[in-house]
């Protein structure tokens, strides 16, 4: 991961900043080379996200279903 | 004691009333026997836990604990309202650790397992593998929060933790039909309507105090000006509940005259009546023709007890003077019982005291009580005697 990437990932952690974390982990797995932490890091958003009750929960599922991350419904 | 003994001791507390003699001090202070007690007349049944107001909004939720059990209220988005245990099902972890709204799901803290307002399990973050959310032998359908049976009435939370007791209904059917002309929708009064009182006693001790006209007039010198000794009746339902009844209520006014509104419907009887009764075990109902109360009591420890004090009212939105007025007046009469409950749970370290002994005419709704928990923790005992 950038370090200034995951500066701005501690930070969020560090504030409980909620929609910084959903936004950074998706950042995250976009700028990841491998599935598995394209997986990783996109799991960690779709997590905050679903715990937030956010708009953007459902896509980022379907997005891990796609990635075989998840299973579909 | 040997249990020839206690059998005697039990029997003793069930004789009539002009015989008997009240439970011994070991169900006031000794943690075993009180351990005992709890299951039988606690777990077995349905105890009072919590109110409905106190997850008043859709996606609320308020941890709580029962008898050293972690549980958790929680109303889901369609409004209802549900009692879980309040663990992760994956290492056990506390889900919730203070009363709040669940926007989306609860996530477990420790691995992020995530729960949908319904107790379903509805993700398990990297269970697979990392970035792998899902595992064959993982069945998310079979792993969902641990749902302990619930009853809500009178917004009252009711729970049965060995789950297999009779259905409320039925077990409480009597109550239901005595008060069926009072069993209307009630509205809490909201914030200055719910206090606690914590009380240095055992919980049984707010109960027997409760269900007794016999200490008004001496706890309660206020009312003699107008709600006499006489003026009461006793409420008795063996095995059920037990209580007192008025024949004088008399509407608080403020200072314009104006009063509560009344419960629709209500025959003439409610005019001056008024009931009191105690739901065994642990719940203390009041009706009136204008509002109702309700005291969930919650037993803390063998010798603390919280008294969660709720009013409620036929309508919702009622002026906030008047239900303030309301709220000190009985927050005054309940305080007034405090030095009794501790006094009697003081009193059962006197190694003399025998149990006590009842007035046959003036005691009969306390002795019930006593009957019925002598009755429950007996019939367990037979129960494990034959195993």
């Amino acid at each position: 991961m950038r370090s200034d990437l995951d500066a701005r990932l501690l930070a969020a952690h560090a504030a409980d900043d909620r929609p910084a974390l959903i936004a950074l982990y998706r950042e995250a797995s976009e700028a990841s080379e491998t599935m598995v932490a394209r997986r990783f890091y996109l799991t960690h958003a779709y997590i905050y996200a679903l715990e937030a009750g956010t708009t953007e929960a459902p896509a980022l599922r379907a997005a891990l279903v796609e990635m075989g991350a998840e299973t579909p419904d | 004691m040997p249990k020839d003994q206690q059998r005697d001791v039990l029997d003793a507390v069930r004789a009539p009333i002009e015989m008997a003699r009240g439970l011994p001090n070991a169900h006031y202070t000794d943690p075993e026997t009180i351990a005992e007690e709890n299951e039988a007349v606690l777990a077995r049944g349905w105890a009072a836990l919590a109110v409905g107001a106190d997850v008043p909004e859709p996606s609320d939720c308020k941890p709580l604990e029962f008898l050293g059990q972690p549980l958790l209220l929680l109303r889901d988005k369609d409004g209802t309202l549900r009692v879980f245990q309040n663990i992760c099902r994956h290492r056990g972890m506390i889900l919730v650790d203070a009363p709040r709204k669940i926007e989306g799901a609860i996530r477990c803290p420790y691995h992020s397992w995530c729960y949908a307002k319904d107790g379903r399990l509805v993700s398990t973050p990297h269970v697979g593998g990392p970035g792998l959310n899902s595992h064959p032998q993982m069945d998310r359908a079979t792993l969902g929060l641990i749902e302990v049976r619930s009853h809500i009435w009178r917004d009252v939370v009711f729970v049965n933790l060995s789950g297999d007791a009779a259905p409320f209904e039925d077990i409480h059917a009597d109550l239901l039909t005595r008060w069926k002309e009072v069993d209307k929708p009630v509205y809490h009064g909201g914030l200055e309507s719910r206090f606690t009182l914590e009380v240095d006693t055992n919980w049984k001790l707010a109960v027997e105090n409760y269900c007794e006209s016999y200490h008004l007039p001496w706890v309660h010198p206020g009312l003699n000006s107008y709600s006499r000794l006489e003026d009461h009746y006793h409420i008795e339902e063996p095995g059920k509940y037990s209580g007192q009844g008025t024949y004088v209520y008399r509407q608080l006014k403020g200072d314009d005259g104006q009063v509560f509104p009344d419960f629709e419907g209500l025959s003439d009887f409610w005019d001056e009546g008024a009931e009191y009764v105690a739901l065994y075990p642990n719940v203390l109902l009041g009706v009136q023709r204008d509002h109702a109360f309700a005291i969930v009591l919650e037993p803390v420890a063998h010798d603390k007890t919280r008294e969660h004090v709720h009013l409620y009212y036929a309508k919702p939105d009622i002026d906030a003077g008047l239900l303030n007025k309301n709220a000190e007046q009985w927050k005054e009469v309940f305080a007034e019982d405090v030095f009794v409950v501790e006094g009697m749970q003081r009193g059962r370290a006197a190694p003399g005291f025998d149990g006590g002994r009842f007035s046959p005419a003036m005691d009969g709704p306390t002795h019930l009580f006593h009957a019925w928990v002598a009755e429950k923790v007996a019939a367990l005992r037979a129960e494990k005697d034959a195993l």
